[in-house]
């Protein structure tokens, strides 16, 4: 071994000593999060495809759901790439953990999209809409939709406390759903219009699912930031909010 | 749980205090040890006898007129100076190391550059042998070459001087050299620097301390040397001269020699004195050289 | 992922198998010119053969790495490449070594010329006995480029990522200088003599982990301008560092043991997905 007489100049403290690796990482993590960016846009166009109930829309969503999963793909190869080759540790580990699990909640949320747009075509033209519903829907996707944003946020700024806020979030959009369930019980006897109320609370469903994968991405917050992985509910334990080291 | 059965002695858990024969091989290793120490003991004491007798001898002799100063003239010339011998020997010796130097030098870095292990053996054997030639034998073989027939010259025995340093530099060269780590000369060549330039321009400069204590050493040893001399240069006048190449040189081995056969005691003071100068010459020629070689041997070690 | 296909549209989904890597950026450095390429080359020390049957192209501008067990035979195939074996009585080269089209132990090749074109760092760092700018300036000197020698040095410490570090000491003996900071200095020695190739045999083994990584994000650096091949016995390095990585292992078949090229491939490839078992076997450390 050499022996030293003088240090290197520059204080380890100070300097990447891996720069290629953490951009490396960094991209992998602006394609995962720009995942989200194309379901948000995929959710845009369904919903509205839901409220106008526009069968070429539901189409265009079905088509490109081919983004989301192309995205998926991507986000997993460069992953399996990173960790054969650069042996990440700590933090660096714990994210690319991570954004194994939150690519595959985002692939998800593609999904749901998608079948939401195929119950679009199956009520026909010209569907025995109930307002009511259509306007629970709206809202019901409405506030998924600010779910998925945030838990992009969340994620992106490691931010916590905006992650569990997601819970509550969820619980409203719970609420939603076994209203939406209710309402399409009160269609009548008319058997279209019950065929379509089922297909609409299959689709509350689907949006209902959504917010889930928004929490669970919440949940992969957390364990970034704190290394320990715990199941978001409802009656959380105090611990998560308290505590945990940034 | 120890498994060496019952024995209490083997036990880890005693007291530390001695066990077994350990008195008995206390014993015996504290004598080897006197002994050894008394071995290095009477090396050092025989070099301190030679010193302090001929330094008491003659050290009464050593003056700035005994050094610089002829030996007297005339039919019943005694005592007097060394000047002339002081100033032969630096002459002979220098002329050696002239014609020694460049030879031993390159013989080494033959051996260490560009010898196969085929071709440097019998260089290597070749070198020892020269190395354990009788300095007599030489003599004659210089006085049979270049003075048979003919007179008596100083560059004779210079030749004779010349043929004893060859090897004592070609081996210190040659130490030196390969002190110099392989990493450094594979490091110039994967420059696209040529084998002759790395050689002059790294391998060299590097042991050039080397290559010098060498030299100190092998000029320190020849600057004693009297046999060669004895049949090439030992029929000189009393005065200092500078004709190396016409004449023979006065010189202090001979000088020492004659003056210890003549009948006068001032010539005998005058040997002690000559003795001195030359013991003083080689002593401090050695130490200095060992001196430059620890000072060289530590730099090739990053700091 | 969706298993049923939309009904109607015929803007149907293409198979799964055309969406793979599309858009993610995997470049073919294959295309790349081609620097060496070695045609069935065996590599003899007296009668043993060392290496058997190696055919290799490397490119430019390309961190290339060979990883393997002890003994098989790395570091001989990479100091044959500039011809650094000739001194090794008893060596032989049969097949061709071809740099730029020449075969580099054809007769009439000046070895000391491939050397030049070729460099070289090694394993423990070896500094000249100099000062920090001699150790620069010499060789330049020598071959003949002389002027604005200052710039010639200033340009091959920045390369080499020490000019901060040892601006204000230029004069200072080399030996001065750390571990991590000598072998950046004999990279910057090599860079000097503007060379096509640097070859680094296990640069990094006798440094520290910080000054590795220093050297590992130099690499980075070096091979825009330069060709690199690097021997490792620490196979995440190459994984980190390598954009092709050859595996080379012992062939102990008939009682003689011979170093063989077993798998050389896009090092991610190599490590996600090897071609060869016994690749799979070293790189997940199954076997040494």
């Amino acid at each position: 071994m050499s022996s030293s007489a003088r240090d290197d100049v520059v204080a380890p403290s100070e300097q990447d000593l891996r720069p290629h690796f953490h951009q490396e990482l960094a991209e992998l993590e602006r394609q995962a999060l720009g995942a989200i960016e194309i379901v948000i846009e995929q959710f845009d166009r369904t919903l509205d495809a839901l409220a106008h109930q526009e069968i070429s829309l539901a189409r265009i969503v079905i088509a490109d759901d081919d983004r989301v999963d192309g995205r998926y793909l991507e986000v997993h190869q460069g992953i399996l790439s990173l960790l054969a080759r650069q042996t990440p540790v700590a933090g660096d580990l714990r994210l690319v953990a991570a954004l194994l699990h939150m690519i595959m909640h985002v692939e998800r949320m593609g999904d749901q999209c998608v079948n939401i747009a195929k119950l679009i075509p199956l009520s026909g033209h010209e569907p025995p809409i109930q307002d009511d519903v259509l306007a629970l829907l709206g809202r019901m996707g409405a506030l998924a939709r600010t779910a998925v944003v945030q838990c992009k946020k969340a994620f992106q700024e490691r931010d916590l406390p905006l992650a569990i806020d997601l819970i509550r979030q969820d619980g409203e959009i719970n609420k939603l759903n076994r209203e939406i369930f209710n309402a399409a019980l009160a269609a009548g006897e008319d058997a279209e219009a019950r065929e379509w109320g089922t297909y609409m609370v299959l689709a509350a469903r689907a949006i209902e699912r959504i917010a889930d994968n928004a929490v669970d991405i919440g949940e992969q917050v957390a364990f970034v930031v704190t290394g320990l992985f715990q199941e978001f509910s409802d009656s959380y334990r105090p611990a998560i909010r308290t505590g945990m080291q940034a | 749980m120890s498994t060496l059965g019952a024995d209490p002695l083997m036990d880890p858990k005693r007291p530390l205090s001695a066990t077994g024969n350990l008195r008995r091989r206390r014993r015996t290793d504290r004598l080897m040890r006197g002994v050894a120490t008394a071995a290095a003991i009477l090396a050092v004491a025989i070099l301190a006898i030679v010193i302090v007798t001929v330094t008491g001898k003659g050290a009464s002799q050593l003056s700035l007129s005994f050094l610089f100063k002829d030996p007297a003239v005339g039919l019943d010339a005694v005592g007097g100076g060394i000047a002339n011998a002081i100033v032969g020997t630096a002459l002979i010796v220098a002329l050696a190391t002239v014609m020694a130097a460049p030879i031993g030098v390159l013989i080494a870095i033959y051996l260490t550059e560009f010898s196969t292990p085929r071709t440097a053996r019998p260089i290597r054997l070749v070198l020892d042998l020269l190395n354990g030639m009788p300095s007599i034998v030489i003599g004659v073989f210089a006085y049979g070459l270049l003075i048979e027939g003919g007179q008596q010259a100083g560059w004779a025995g210079s030749f004779a001087l010349a043929i004893i340093m060859v090897p004592l530099i070609a081996r210190a060269t040659g130490e030196m050299l390969t002190l110099v780590p392989r990493e450094l000369r594979e490091a110039s060549h994967a420059l696209g620097i040529s084998r002759w330039r790395t050689i002059v321009g790294i391998v060299l400069p590097s042991s050039l301390g080397g290559i010098l204590t060498g030299l100190v050493l092998a000029v320190a040893r020849s600057a004693g040397e009297t046999a060669p001399l004895l049949f090439t240069t030992s029929i000189f006048s009393n005065s200092t001269t500078v004709n190396i190449f016409g004449t023979a040189l006065p010189n202090i081995p001979l000088i020492i020699f004659s003056d210890s056969e003549s009948a006068f005691p001032a010539d005998h003071a005058r040997a002690w004195g000559a003795a001195v100068v030359l013991m003083a010459f080689i002593l401090i020629g050695n130490l200095g050289a060992r001196a430059m070689l620890a000072r060289q041997r530590g730099k090739f070690q990053s700091q | 992922m969706e298993g049923s296909q939309p009904e109607t549209d015929a803007s149907t989904a293409p198979p799964l198998a055309a969406l793979a890597i599309t858009s993610r950026e995997h470049t073919d450095v294959t295309t790349r010119d081609v620097v060496f390429d070695l045609r069935d080359v065996d590599l003899y020390y007296g009668a043993t053969l060392a290496v058997s049957g190696l055919n290799m192209l490397v490119h430019k501008n390309v961190i290339t790495a060979m990883i393997g067990p002890s003994g098989c035979g790395k570091s001989t195939v990479v100091r044959t490449l500039n011809r650094m074996n000739d001194s090794i009585p008893g060596f032989r080269v049969s097949g061709q070594v071809l740099y730029h089209d020449h075969d580099v132990y054809a007769g009439g090749v000046d070895p000391v010329e491939v050397r030049r074109r070729i460099g070289m760092v090694f394993q423990r760092p070896n500094p000249f006995p100099k000062s920090i700018y001699d150790n620069i300036a010499w060789a330049p000197r020598l071959l003949g480029q002389k002027h604005n020698l200052d710039e010639r040095v200033e340009k091959a410490l920045r390369g080499a990522a020490l000019w901060d570090e040892v601006k204000d000491r230029l004069k200072g003996s080399a030996l001065g200088l750390s571990g991590g900071q000598q072998q950046r200095l004999c990279i910057a020695r090599a860079i000097a003599i503007e060379p096509d190739v640097l070859l680094l045999d296990e640069p990094c083994s006798a440094l520290d982990p910080i000054a590795t990584a220093l050297v590992e994000e130099l690499m980075q650096d070096l091979k825009k301008d330069y060709t690199l091949v690097i021997v490792t016995h620490n196979m995440q390095q190459a994984a980190r560092v390598a954009e092709r990585t050859a595996f080379f292992s012992l062939d102990v078949s008939g009682g003689k043991r011979t170093g063989v090229l077993v798998e050389y491939d896009d090092t991610e490839k190599l490590f996600t997905r090897p071609s060869d078992k016994r690749t799979e076997d070293y790189v997940t450390g199954r076997f040494g």
